[in-house]
């Protein structure tokens, strides 16, 4: 299906809090275009693949590279400048600061402020209606999308996203993703950790079910959704 | 009565409410599971339950007497013990002292214990003879959890609450450690466990509560617990449940 | 009216300088969590390199002020983020703090060493002292206009920096998450070295500004002094708020002048009340402070010791006092009471083994506590008169006792806090006194009692006697002192290895999981304070009674710092650590800076070069104090490692004992000098642990496979060692595992 090579790929990659070793050797591929779902419960190492993805956390094993290039030991503020946008689990926005000033600290990447401000506000109008309100008083939907228009603005090459969903009600979640789906149409690679399957498999082109710190299956979406609840519940 | 008891406990950070109104209850003599998924408010209702954190509405309860206002210290002399999910242990004593110094405390706040007999039995209890010489920070994670269990037993408590004792386990070790809790329950301690491993959670636990956003959104046995649509919702998703898939559960 | 309006306007003034200093302060906080001890010093450099341009080389004033303000201050504050503060990350609160210790002390060292204490510098007032304007009646001088100024300027600076401009954006963002910063492509490191580059220049603004308003003199450790009172500013934005911390800092200089303008002028120690104000103020601040949360996940910190067991504690006991017996016999009455001197720091430094080593707590000022207990000792220990007057041994426990309280009742306020506000209550403590009661001189008449705590500014105090046992020879002194310390230093070790001991190492690891034992923490810090400062106050009586008499200068607050410094870079965790520290701090600066002064002066062509070198010493054992933020363990800690390596070699030992055992019979006998003995001894007990390592270094021992994971951490490499071993293929992680079970 993908014939050209991986933009990003993980052979083998281990890593480790301290000395709790969280993720034995992860192997996962993002084809450009593609978008990818990585599914599991919690604990099964979803997180922290994201975080070695987006630089935070050291590999202790494997590799990980960016569009065919070793990057293992890049640091996060590198990663981000080469062009992978990683919005991180739990509201990826500064609280202390205004919707408009968290959209200046994004451009840290190169974009421009106007550029930045133009895209977030003609796509969610509530942000621009509160550009000058604290990020941390925002209902979790509007942090969220705070958190999402530093993906529309800086034009990433790759979109990570952690539990999008997480505290969000249904309807929100499901917005959101449609964002991401827009994102994906106008040509953006995503990989995406969820829990909540059924919200982003409609627009996963690959799903990974990770357990216990490996990637134990990948394939067509539909395929991995009927392992889901017993893997997540226990048989 | 359940030994330690919330009861409409609120926990908020600045706006956000991270436990909404939540009653549990946590019998002597069985295991209680509490799962949800991650940012369900677990470890903040751990917190509250043992004084780290001040609720802002609800009481707890041990053993029918209010301790919402009691510090850290005082729950524990009651009865209550815990386990941290990122490890706190002592690293600049060795296991047999890290389990000890447990001993010591109680000695302290003049209870008569044979600190030394009763670390032995602990020891022997939890099966750390063979490294009880070592520094703890160099033992494998797998062991280094069993180590904080045996320093919450040396207090001997009531209640011992565990946030994710099997994370850094190898399957081995897993099984030991669910043949130490079933053993630690039927002597009459009342366990709550919260982890993210389900199918050990389903096997070791009578009664399971399951948070979502800071709800408590079911309670009952394992059994219960898989069919409920709520629960596969939390965990899965929003839409509706093919019953088939409910169905191949039950024969899994 | 009009003189209150004068008094308001100075109290403005002095309130404006101090919010300069305290917003450079929580800047540097709150981007880095390191609170910098260094602040008033670099304050202080920076107003001595301006007097050197203005006043020593005669730049034209403007020049200086761009040079110094424009360049040396934001230099200096990036270099210090570069070379040592970024390197302080994920350090324990001890080491924070002992480092920007180091830091401060090496400046104030540097400083006397440039430019010659003795030598009288003044800077004068901006426009001169005598430009003055009249507003609505009263008259104010220029200079102090200016400080107005800036310090508005500084105010509205800030303020657009953090809402107009990116860079203070993100510098906001930092401190909200410095890791969601890297995601969005900044390098927090960049960030920080901008917030020290400022914090740094607004020192040296406050520094220079200040000097001419307290009279213009430039004395270093005063100068670093006058800044620190701006902690208690910040601590009123509780380090993170600036607007408060503006607030505190005119609330404290309006005070400040207030005492000195109303209270009555009989009343002489008003005067010094007005000095130890900020002090004052920064304890009551630390008073009403609300309690912190505990937190779960403590910082893994990377110091280690292993404590002496208490048979070995004994047995290295033994052998110091045997060994201090021998070396007293080869030394003059005038060298072994400077070496008994020393003896005594060392005790003191035994206080903080305890506290710092045990427990995890800091006292920043221990040989105040001392001086508690010698202000006890001298009012009511002492009998007899003249010659004849002797300390009484009740007189010394009573001393101790005293000091055991008092060291409860400064620490309690603090303790429900984090260790930070401990280190500063102490500070602020030992500043007080040497600002209060230290300089209380001058009699008072109270309940009809007539009395001065530190009578003309000297205390006699005379040595111990108890029964036929007298202190006043040299050699009984410094045995005594020696035997005390082995005794406390035993006792400390079989205090560590009991259940308190563990108790403490609990807290001092992790104080969650010792709540939730059952510990009450509050408690158990209580009483492991105060029994930190009976020790210090044992130590610094004694010290007080070895030198005959003390005046205020002894226990100043540098001294303290000194010596918590040197016993951090000695092991905070090991008696031996406390030895060094307190012997180098105590007499070891004083024989460096002596013997190279006697060098210097025996030799006049080599004059300069002997000074230099003795200086450099001084400033090198700051910069060994900067060094704890890698080495956080200590000096002890490394040799004991080096002669680890030796436990199997017999022949090597005997024969280097034999070696020193001739050395010691040649220095007896007068066949070589004293000098060449302890440089002879220095050389051996370094060459050893060399020779042990290359003795080691041959063949590499090598964990047996059954022993995996139980002698050594199981590690990944390990895992693949034993996957290589069994010849299992490298990447299937569920067969390995399995295996792994089977062997271990």
């Amino acid at each position: 299906m993908n014939e050209q090579a991986p933009l990003l790929e993980l052979t083998g990659v281990r890593a480790a809090y301290g000395p709790i070793q969280v993720l034995h050797g992860v192997d996962l591929r993002v084809h450009p275009g593609s978008v990818v779902a990585l599914l599991g419960p919690n604990g099964g190492g979803k997180s922290t693949t994201m975080k070695v993805c987006a630089g935070l956390l050291p590999l202790t094993g494997g590799e990980l590279r960016l569009a065919g290039r070793r990057v293992n030991g890049i640091t996060a503020q590198d990663a981000a400048r080469l062009g992978i946008c990683s919005i991180p689990e739990g509201r990826g926005v500064f609280p202390n600061l205004t919707v408009r000033e968290n959209l200046w600290a994004a451009t840290g990447t190169g974009a421009r402020l106007a550029d930045l401000e133009e895209a977030a506000y003609t796509r969610f109008p509530i942000l621009g209606e509160r550009r000058h309100q604290l990020a941390g008083s925002l209902s979790g939907g509007q942090q969220q999308m705070l958190a999402l228009s530093r993906a529309l603005g800086t034009d990433p090459v790759i979109l990570l996203l952690d539990e999008l969903s997480m505290g969000l009600a249904p309807m929100i979640v499901t917005r959101m993703y449609e964002t991401v789906a827009q994102l994906v149409a106008e040509g953006l690679s995503v990989l995406v950790a969820e829990q909540f399957a059924r919200a982003v498999l409609p627009i996963a082109d690959t799903a990974a079910l990770m357990l216990h710190g490996r990637v134990v299956a990948s394939g067509r979406p539909g395929d991995i959704e009927d392992q889901l609840s017993s893997s997540y519940l226990g048989g | 009565m359940p030994l330690l008891e919330t009861r409409d406990v609120t926990v908020r950070f600045g706006g956000n409410t991270a436990v909404d109104g939540v009653s549990i209850g946590v019998e002597a003599g069985c295991v209680t599971g509490l799962i949800g998924p991650n940012g369900a408010g677990k470890t903040t209702l751990f917190n509250t339950v043992t004084g780290l954190q001040r609720p802002a509405a609800g009481r707890v309860l041990l053993d029918g007497a209010d301790v919402t206002r009691l510090a850290p210290a005082g729950r524990a002399r009651l009865g209550l013990a815990r386990t941290f999910q990122r490890l706190e242990l002592f690293l600049s004593l060795s296991v047999r002292d890290n389990v000890r110094v447990a001993g010591d405390i109680l000695r302290a706040t003049g209870r008569t214990v044979d600190v030394e007999k009763e670390t032995d039995r602990v020891l022997a209890r939890t099966g750390l003879e063979d490294i009880a010489h070592l520094e703890v920070s160099a033992i494998p994670t797998g062991r280094a959890r069993v180590v904080e269990v045996a320093r919450a037993l040396m207090t001997a408590p009531r209640v011992l609450l565990l946030d994710e004792p099997a994370s850094g386990q190898t399957e081995r070790e897993t099984e030991a450690f669910a043949a130490l809790l079933t053993g630690l329950a039927a002597e009459g301690l009342a366990i709550c466990l919260v982890e993210h491993d389900l199918p050990l959670v389903m096997r070791l636990c009578t009664t399971i509560h399951v948070l979502d956003y800071g709800r408590l959104i079911a309670s009952g046995t394992p059994k219960e617990i898989r069919e409920s649509p709520e629960v596969v919702a939390a965990y899965i998703g929003t839409e509706e449940i093919g019953t088939e898939e409910v169905r191949r559960e039950e024969v899994a | 009216m009009t003189s209150f309006l004068t008094f308001t306007i100075l109290g403005l003034v002095l309130g404006a300088v101090y919010a300069i200093a305290a917003s450079g302060l929580v800047l540097t906080y709150t981007t880095s969590g390191i609170f910098n001890f260094a602040h008033g010093a670099q304050a202080m450099l920076g107003t001595f390199l301006y007097w050197q341009l203005t006043y020593g080389w005669g730049w034209p004033m403007w020049l200086s002020l761009v040079v110094v303000v424009g360049l040396a201050g934001p230099a200096m504050g990036a270099l210090l983020h570069m070379l040592i503060m970024r390197g302080l990350r994920e350090t324990a609160d001890v080491t924070k703090i002992v480092v920007t210790v180091a830091i401060m002390l090496g400046m104030v060292y540097l400083s006397q060493w440039i430019w010659h204490p003795e030598e009288a510098r003044v800077t004068e007032m901006f426009f001169g002292a005598n430009a003055k304007i009249e507003l609505g009646g009263v008259v104010v001088r220029v200079h102090e206009l200016v400080c107005l100024v800036v310090a508005v300027a500084v105010a509205i600076g800030l303020r657009l920096l953090f809402t107009r401009t990116r860079a203070g954006v993100v510098m906001r963002g930092a401190v909200d998450d410095p890791d969601l910063l890297r995601l969005n492509g900044h390098d927090p490191d960049r960030i920080a070295m901008l917030s020290w580059a400022m914090g740094s220049t607004l020192a040296v603004l406050a520094g220079i500004l200040v000097t001419p308003i307290g009279g213009g003199a430039l004395e270093a450790n005063q100068l670093t002094l006058l800044v620190i009172d701006a902690f208690a500013a910040a601590m009123f934005g509780r380090l993170r708020s600036i607007p408060r911390t503006f607030t505190g800092a005119m609330v404290l200089g309006m005070t400040a002048t207030y005492v000195m303008a109303y209270f009555p002028t009989d009343w002489t120690w008003a005067g010094n009340l007005r000095v130890s104000l900020p002090m004052i103020i920064l304890f009551v601040v630390l008073i009403v402070l609300p309690q912190d949360r505990l937190r779960v996940a403590a910082v893994r910190t990377r110091e280690r010791y292993r404590p002496p067991t208490p048979r070995s504690a004994a047995v290295w006991g033994a052998a110091l006092v045997a060994a201090v017996f021998l070396l007293a016999l080869l030394l003059d009455d005038g060298s072994i009471t400077t070496f008994a001197l020393g003896m005594t720091f060392a005790i003191v430094a035994l206080s903080l083994t305890l506290l710092t080593g045990y427990a995890g707590e800091l006292n920043l000022a221990p040989l105040s506590f001392g001086a508690v207990a010698t202000i006890t000792g001298f009012h009511f220990g002492v009998t007899g008169s003249g010659l004849a007057s002797r300390l009484t041994l009740w007189g010394v426990l009573l001393a101790v006792l005293v000091t055991a309280v008092v060291g409860g009742l400064v620490a309690l306020p603090a303790l429900r806090l984090r260790g930070l506000y401990l280190a500063l209550a102490t500070m602020a403590f030992g500043v007080f006194l040497s600002n209060m009661v230290l300089r209380d001189t001058t009699e008072h008449t109270l309940f009809g009692v007539t009395f001065s705590i530190f009578p003309n500014g000297t205390l006699i105090v005379p040595p111990l006697q108890v029964g036929p046992f007298d202190l006043r020879d040299p050699r009984t002194l410094l045995m005594t002192a020696t035997v005390l310390f082995a005794l406390i230093g035993v006792g400390l070790a079989a205090l560590r290895a009991s259940g308190y001991g563990r108790r403490l190492a609990a807290m001092k690891d992790s104080p969650a999981a010792a709540a939730m034992l059952g510990q009450n923490l509050v408690k158990l810090k209580f009483g492991v304070f105060m029994l930190s400062a009976a020790i210090a106050g044992l130590g610094g009586l004694l010290m007080a009674s070895a030198g005959g008499s003390v005046s205020g200068d002894n226990f100043a607050i540098m001294s303290s710092l000194a010596l918590v410094m040197l016993t951090v870079v000695g092991g905070i965790g090991y008696i031996s650590g406390a030895l060094f520290g307190g012997l180098v701090s105590g007499v070891g600066f004083t024989i460096m800076v002596g013997t190279f002064n006697d060098l210097a002066t025996a030799h006049p062509s080599m004059e300069s070069i002997y000074k230099t070198i003795g200086q450099l010493l001084v400033v090198a054992t700051a910069l060994i104090g900067m060094g704890v933020g890698k080495n956080p363990s200590g000096t002890v800690h490394d040799i004991v490692e080096g002669y680890r390596t030796l436990r199997g070699a017999r022949a090597l030992l005997a024969g280097a004992a034999a070696v020193e055992a001739v050395l010691y019979g040649l220095a007896l006998t007068g066949v070589i000098g004293n000098w060449w003995f302890a440089i002879l001894t220095a050389c051996l007990v370094m060459a050893l642990p060399v020779a042990g390592r290359m003795r080691a270094a041959a063949p590499v021992r090598r964990t047996p496979p059954e022993l995996a994971g139980v002698a050594e951490p199981y590690s990944d490499e390990l895992r693949e060692r034993l996957d290589r071993e069994l010849g299992l293929p490298a990447r299937e992680r569920m067969a390995k595992e399995a295996s792994v079970h089977a062997v271990a």
